[in-house]
């Protein structure tokens, strides 16, 4: 599925992307930048289903918060949907500040959000 | 300097520091104010938001204040004791008025890619406040007990 330094790291459970990001903080902005344009990359075939998880993620801004919502957007969009995991409290209270908690789904783990993505499927 | 050291008091002479208008010099910056806050014992908690607020200033005055001209500076000075500590940034733009600024978490701004950094800078410290012509912006965070 990876390598181990890559920013962004992305695999695949039946039809559901799943994006793991390089451990740490999001700070560089060639970090930022890279991480918005492999989820926008992403976003190109419609309808995606993507995972993102933030295991390991300590730390990022609101230019981070800009990214995922442009990633949102897009797949709104095409039928898509971006659902996010393993967010440290921290970074969890970032969202629920600035309200993106309503935006996105958010889960505990990457596998409850993947499972949710198939029982959605299921319905 | 656009507005003028500030005054010292209580906690001491300010560190001033003049930054070229470069994404490096925040990290650079924020690695000198985290590390008088280690110093000083502050928790995680406590580092996590000066950070944060302190990136979204400095990101701002480049960005929108100084529109990433990397003939114009970035201001900052710093001070801090075991109880608290203070920020100031100021750039060479021509300043705003945060009350336009749209409320991010408003259901029609939800999606609005920008306009988040004021009020994390707002939830993060105990006291924001702006200069009258919006091109400095002073920050205190009080360590509790």
């Amino acid at each position: 599925m990876a390598k181990p330094n890559e920013i962004v790291r992305v695999g695949e459970h039946e039809g559901v992307k799943l994006i793991r990001l390089g451990s740490g903080a999001i700070r560089e902005e060639q970090e930022v930048e890279a991480i918005g344009r492999e989820l926008l990359a992403l976003t190109a075939e419609p309808g995606q289903r993507l995972v993102l998880s933030f295991l390991g993620i300590e730390y990022l801004t609101s230019l981070v918060l800009g990214k995922l919502i442009q990633v949102h957007k897009r797949l709104s969009e095409s039928g898509g949907e971006i659902r996010l995991a393993d967010i440290h409290p921290r970074i969890y209270e970032v969202f629920r500040i600035t309200q993106l908690d309503k935006l996105f789904k958010v889960y505990d783990h990457e596998r409850e959000a993947l499972a949710s993505f198939l029982s959605d499927a299921e319905r | 300097m656009p507005a003028g050291a500030p005054q010292t008091d209580d906690l001491g002479p300010w560190t001033e520091k003049v930054l070229p208008t470069t994404l490096s010099a925040v990290r650079q910056t924020e690695r000198e104010v985290l590390g008088l806050l280690c110093d000083l014992g502050y928790d995680e908690d406590h580092l996590f938001a000066v950070r944060l607020a302190l990136e979204e200033a400095l990101v701002n005055a480049m960005k929108h204040g100084n529109g990433f001209d990397p003939e114009r500076s970035v201001f900052v000075w710093y001070r801090a004791s075991p109880e608290r500590v203070e920020i100031r940034v100021a750039d060479e733009g021509g300043g705003f008025d945060p009350d336009t600024v749209p409320d991010p978490t408003a259901d029609e701004n939800l999606e609005r890619p920008c306009g988040r950094g004021i009020m994390l800078m707002r939830c993060y410290m105990d006291r924001v406040a702006f200069s009258p012509e919006g091109n400095e912006v002073s920050m205190v965070k009080h360590r509790e007990p």
